[in-house]
Order: C-alpha cells, then sequence, then structure tokens
C-alpha cells in the first residue's frame, strides 16, 4: 500500500466536476483507492463519486490518499497529480 | 378562470442572480423528488425480478443521460455539460447501486422504496455540509434520484413544449430540467431556494435571462398561466401584476432591451455620452452560449476571451490546429471589430496530460500562473502564438498577456511570439499581424504603466484583479468582502494612471471586469478617461443606457472628486450624493453603492 498526502487547491473544491474528474481517474485502476480527511472527519472511495462528495472538501482541505493493489503507484501519482492541477480549473 | 380578473398583486423578494426585466406567464415546474414513494412488500419470488426492474431503470437513465449531455454540450458548451458527467456516475456509483439492491433483497420491499430509503441518508449527510458550493450539490443526487424514480415509474419524461412568454417558477431547478427544456425560449426563472452558484444562477446568466432566487413560499402561489413580472434588477417578482405595474414593467423592460429591439443599423451605432463622447462596448465572452449575445446586443466586437475556456472545456490542452480553428470561430462571431484573446491564465497545474513541477503553492493567486506559466510553459505561449497568428490571417485578431508586473515578462513574451512568426513565415504558412497588449491587473504595472506603455500595443485593465490585487482582498472571501472596495481611491488612481500613460504614449486601452459591467462604476471609469469598456454581452445595453444619460464632462468631475477623497466611504459617499443630484433618475438609489461600515 502507497500513500501521500494532499491538499484542495481549486476554488470551488471538490465540487460535483472535480469529484467526477477524480472517480473517473480513480476508475482507471485496479487497485482500491481511498481518501481520507486530515482531520479524520470522514473517508471514502475514490471510486464512488457519492462518497466522495460527502467527504464536503472545501478549498483548504487536506487529505490523505491511500493507493492499495497491482498498480497502486500509478494510481497514486495519477489522483495525486489531479490535486496539485486543482483538477486543472482556472483560479477564476 | 375567472379568478385571473381582479387577482390583487403580490410581490416577493429574493436575490438576483442574473440580472434583467422579463414579463411573462408562469411555468411552474415540479422539480424536486418530491413525490409520495410508498412501500411495497414483495413476496419472496419477486425478489429477484424487482432487482432486474431497477437494473432497467438504471439503464434507461443512463441513456437520457447521455442524450440530454451531448444536447447539452451542443447548446450551452462542455462547461454546462460536465454536470450531466456527474450525474452519469452517481447512476453508476457502487454504493448506491449495493444499497439499493441489498435492501430489495433483504428488505424484500420495492426499488423505489429502496431507493428513497439509501438517498434519502445521503442527502441527511449532505445537510450537514458547511460549505455552499459543496452542499447544493445535494441538487444533483435528488436530481438522479427523480431520474430514476421516473424511470421506475415506467412514464417518459413529460415533453416541455414552452409557450413564448413562459418564465419558470420552481422550488427549485433541476441542471437537467434546465437542459431538457427549450430554455432558448425561456424569459425568466425564479425559484423558491438556490443561490449565485447553483446551475440555475450559472446558466440564467449564461443565456442573459433574468433570475431572482431565493423567493421561499412563491411557487405554492403561482399557478402555470398567471401573469407574472421577474424583475431581477429590484430582485423581485411580482403575481398578477396590476395594469400599472405591467405598464411600469414594460417600459422598464423595453428600455432594457432597447439595443436588441433597435434595427441593426442602430445597434452598431457607436455608444454616446449625452454630450457626445463616443465609448465603444465590447463583449467578453467565454462560453459557446454567450457568443449569440455579440451581435445580439450590438457589441463593437469582443474585448476579451478567456482563453483558458479552450483548456477547461476540453479537458485537455488543444493543439495549435484545434486553438486556430477555435479562434477563427471567435473572428467569425465578433466581426469586422475583431477579438482580443488573453493568454492562457492558468495556475500552477497539469496542462496538456504534462505535469508542471508546481506543486501545492501555499497562495496561488500570487504564484506560477498567467504570464509567468506560459513563459515558464514556453511550449505552450508558442502553440498558442502560432495558432493565434494564423488564425490572424482569416481577421483582426489581437493578444493579451495577463498579470504583467515586470516589462521584462512583456519582452520576454514578444521576443518568443516575434520567433515563431519568423518561424511560420519560413514554413510558408499563412499569418496576419497579431497586436499584443498589457493586462494592467497589478499595481506594479499601474505604478510603470507610463514605461509599460511604450512596450505594448495596447492596455487591458482588468479590474477584477486589479480591486484585489492593489487592496489585497480575496474577493471570493466573504469575511473580508468589506474591504473589497472598488471605489478605494488607491484602485481609481492606479486606473486613472494607467489610462493617462496610455493616452501621453497614444496607445488604446480597453477596460474589463465587472467594474465596466456596473452601470455607475462605468460612468466613473468614463470620468476617469475610459473610452472603451467590456463586458458580458448581455450587460451592454443598460451600460449604454447609463452612458446615453450622462454627460463625460460632469462624469469627470464626480471622478476627479472620488480621485481626492482619503476613504474608500468618502469615495462611495460622493458618488452617492453627486449621482443623485446629476441623475435622480438613471440612478436611483438603489443602483448606487450600498452604506457599508466596517466590522
Amino acid at each position: 500500500m502507497v500513500e501521500c498526502e494532499v491538499r484542495v487547491v481549486n476554488r470551488l473544491g471538490l465540487h460535483a466536476r472535480a469529484a467526477a474528474k477524480l472517480v473517473r481517474t480513480a476508475s482507471g485502476f485496479q487497485s482500491a483507492v481511498r481518501i481520507e480527511r486530515a482531520d479524520r472527519a470522514g473517508a471514502a472511495d475514490a471510486k464512488s463519486i457519492l462518497s466522495v462528495l460527502v467527504l464536503a472538501a472545501a478549498r483548504g482541505t487536506e487529505l490523505k490518499v491511500t493507493a492499495d493493489g497491482a498498480d497502486e503507484r500509478a494510481a497514486l501519482e495519477a489522483v495525486r497529480g489531479l490535486f496539485t492541477s486543482g483538477f486543472g480549473e482556472s483560479d477564476e | 378562470m375567472s379568478r385571473k380578473k381582479g387577482r390583487r398583486e403580490e410581490r416577493w423578494r429574493g436575490a438576483a442572480v442574473s440580472d434583467g426585466v422579463a414579463v411573462g406567464r408562469v411555468l411552474r415546474i415540479h422539480g424536486g423528488g418530491r413525490h409520495n414513494i410508498y412501500r411495497v412488500a414483495l413476496e419472496p419470488p419477486e425478489v429477484e425480478r424487482e432487482v432486474r426492474r431497477y437494473r432497467a431503470a438504471v439503464r434507461l437513465s443512463r441513456r437520457q443521460l447521455l442524450a440530454l449531455k451531448k444536447r447539452a454540450a451542443r447548446t450551452l458548451g462542455d462547461e454546462h455539460a460536465y454536470i450531466f458527467d456527474a450525474h452519469l456516475l452517481m447512476l453508476e456509483d457502487r454504493k448506491l447501486n449495493e444499497d439499493v439492491e441489498q435492501i430489495v433483497r433483504h428488505q424484500r420491499v420495492n426499488s423505489e422504496w429502496a431507493v428513497k430509503v439509501v438517498t434519502d441518508r445521503l442527502l441527511a449527510v449532505y445537510d450537514e455540509i458547511k460549505d455552499d458550493y459543496l452542499r447544493e450539490r445535494s441538487s444533483d443526487i435528488e436530481d438522479v434520484t427523480q431520474r430514476l424514480l421516473v424511470a421506475l415509474s415506467g412514464e417518459s419524461l413529460p415533453s416541455r413544449r414552452l409557450t413564448e412568454d413562459a418564465c419558470l417558477v420552481a422550488e427549485e431547478l433541476m441542471p437537467s430540467t434546465i437542459a431538457e427544456l427549450d430554455f432558448a425560449r425561456v424569459k425568466a426563472v425564479a425559484t423558491d431556494v438556490g443561490g449565485w452558484t447553483s446551475h440555475t444562477a450559472i446558466i440564467a446568466r449564461g443565456l442573459g435571462i433574468p433570475a431572482v432566487v431565493g423567493l421561499r413560499d412563491f411557487y405554492r402561489h403561482a399557478r402555470t398561466g398567471d401573469a407574472l413580472v421577474v424583475d431581477a434588477q429590484r430582485g423581485e417578482v411580482i403575481l398578477h401584476p396590476s395594469p400599472e405595474t405591467l405598464e411600469a414593467a414594460r417600459a422598464r423592460l423595453s428600455l432594457a432591451s432597447a439595443a436588441a429591439a433597435r434595427p441593426a443599423e442602430d445597434e452598431r451605432a457607436p455608444s454616446r455620452t449625452a454630450d457626445g463622447v463616443e465609448i465603444t462596448l465590447h463583449a467578453n465572452v467565454e462560453l459557446p452560449a454567450e457568443y449569440g449575445g455579440v451581435r445580439r446586443y450590438g457589441a463593437r466586437g469582443i474585448g476579451l476571451f478567456r482563453s483558458e475556456f479552450l483548456l477547461t472545456q476540453r479537458g485537455v490542452m488543444p493543439d495549435e490546429d484545434e486553438q486556430c480553428a477555435a479562434y477563427e470561430e471567435l473572428l467569425r462571431v465578433a466581426g469586422e471589430d475583431g477579438a482580443t484573446v488573453r493568454l492562457f491564465d492558468l495556475g500552477g497545474d497539469k496542462s496538456g496530460g504534462v505535469m508542471l513541477e508546481a506543486g501545492d503553492e501555499r497562495n496561488p493567486a500570487l504564484g506560477l500562473r498567467a504570464i509567468r506559466f506560459c513563459l515558464r510553459r514556453e511550449d505552450v505561449l508558442r502553440t498558442q502564438a502560432r495558432a493565434l497568428m494564423r488564425a490572424a490571417s482569416k481577421g483582426r485578431l489581437d493578444l493579451v498577456l495577463p498579470m504583467i508586473s515586470d516589462i521584462t515578462d512583456v519582452r520576454r513574451a514578444r521576443r518568443v511570439i516575434e520567433e515563431e512568426r519568423s518561424r511560420l513565415a519560413e514554413e510558408g504558412k499563412q499569418t496576419g499581424p497579431v497586436r499584443v497588449g498589457a493586462m494592467i491587473e497589478v499595481p506594479a504595472a499601474a505604478l510603470v504603466a507610463d514605461r509599460l506603455a511604450r512596450e505594448v500595443d495596447f492596455f487591458s485593465l482588468g479590474t477584477n484583479d486589479l480591486v484585489q490585487y492593489t487592496l489585497a482582498v480575496d474577493r471570493a472571501n466573504d469575511e473580508v468582502a468589506d474591504w473589497f472596495r472598488t471605489l478605494h481611491p488607491a484602485v481609481l488612481q492606479s486606473i486613472a494612471r494607467s489610462l493617462e500613460a496610455a493616452r501621453a504614449a497614444g496607445i488604446p486601452t480597453v477596460v474589463c471586469g465587472e467594474m465596466a459591467a456596473t452601470p455607475v462604476y462605468a460612468v466613473v471609469l468614463v470620468g476617469l478617461g475610459a473610452r472603451s469598456l467590456s463586458m458580458a454581452p448581455s450587460s451592454i445595453p443598460r451600460v449604454r443606457r447609463a452612458l446615453a444619460g450622462v454627460s463625460a464632462a460632469e462624469a469627470e468631475g464626480v471622478a476627479r472628486g472620488c480621485l481626492e477623497c482619503a476613504t474608500a466611504d468618502d469615495a462611495e459617499e460622493l458618488v452617492r450624493a453627486r449621482f443623485g443630484e446629476l441623475w435622480p433618475d438613471l440612478f436611483p438609489p438603489q443602483t448606487l453603492p450600498p452604506l457599508k461600515t466596517k466590522g
């Protein structure tokens, strides 16, 4: 199992579009991918949009991502990339 | 029917989230999934059939959503279609489907009941969310639930043929309801709940139709066919308007749509102040849904195209040919007045699948974005510059460099652009001249505006960021909203200084940003010396109207006074007092900056 810490940087947080991107990305891997709030207020299966949305991760939220499975490293990098890029959203 | 006559006029106040006035008739839309759902106990042999029935409903809903997504992408732009991607994922969500099927099997109940139990549980969790924007997404869950329930009922979705004067009235409009409607004919929207960031608001603004939300109990009082005035300028709706109210609303409406109603030549006529000073009005555009408004509202071309939307629409960095095609399309929309394209204003982020080693920025607004990003990622800049120069062979296209804080950035960008120009010439590609301008949105740029003006072909004043950076206030942060003061003397001095520097160097300045779209501020801008404004197309008629009613000389007097003020409070007070004296009919009190006290 591999893990990393990320922060939500895009202005609208993990809203529907960002969550959709996350779920599409995570679902492309075999590994189980989980997202947990650093404040331990919630955890989500990154392949379930309903579970991701309920995390209510607004901008600035610190999260821990874990991936477990055959392609765990690639999965972790892909998910980390989404967060650091602010889900490709411009900051307006 | 007889009740229509003599019904007393009734008013509801709400929050205006998209400007304008409309007179029409109520079309009630039953929005929420608030059907009565009954629990039906199943015999053991029926259980597997019930699960299959549920799965069939999911498949049907899925097909509907795929079709909707396509339609929304075509008519509203991919920007609005993404929401259906989220709906599709919800529909395919393992958690939802496993939970529903488990309840059907274990409790031996009908699918409708199981769906209700599962989604009620989810919605209860959502209600706890503190962030407004994220909490509003519960409407997406309700939307998907509703679709599933309709699919289970075996009914088809009601067809939505609209009359010409339909004003949608709902408790809450679901995104899919809006997309399923023939929204080109919708005149206005009025809902009991919703906020500035709801899809209803975003789409209404995109279409340029008035929308008032937060009307609490309006829906249950309105009946389809009732006469209605939706007045987003005053943030109210009027049911059963009296003949006098109707007349007043129509008068305001005809003023509001004066530009749209006039014959084509008039529409294109220059906007002038009462003392004959010409002010050119251009359009800011981002979404395809707004393209139609450029001509409709008589814009003189496109003053600002935020090109990063090409990227967010597609999700990947468009290549040179794709960009070139997009800019040519923009030129067709803009007509002979041409278009100004702002270089990608991207944060430290991934573009075209290539990661930039930006990592988490502690302070993205001050980080690696806009011109800094373009210079770091020269390949991105080169591709965009090439596409722009090629498209410019088809019409007048200008390019503006965002977030300039140092003239060196301009020189570096120009060098790259010139290199690509020679390269395109060597390749034998057809190009056109592209003028290069600088965005003035950082105080540093305003302070060296005189020198900057000698190195570019024009200025674009980005007032939103200029206010934010000059006053060090995040405009998205409600906690400091009282510090975000457009009329702060420091802001006005930066604007005046930049305008003066451009004039002295003989280059034009176009003012973009929300300031230009707000009539009272537009008048102040003209007073400061602005002669060219760019705004959302739907804002053009009201700004044109305001400018036609004021004299530039008097506006200059007020603006000079504001520059002398010590505080934002003083400047706002001066504007309230002077505008009230000079143009009381044009600027009733609610259109002027409200009294604010910090704390």
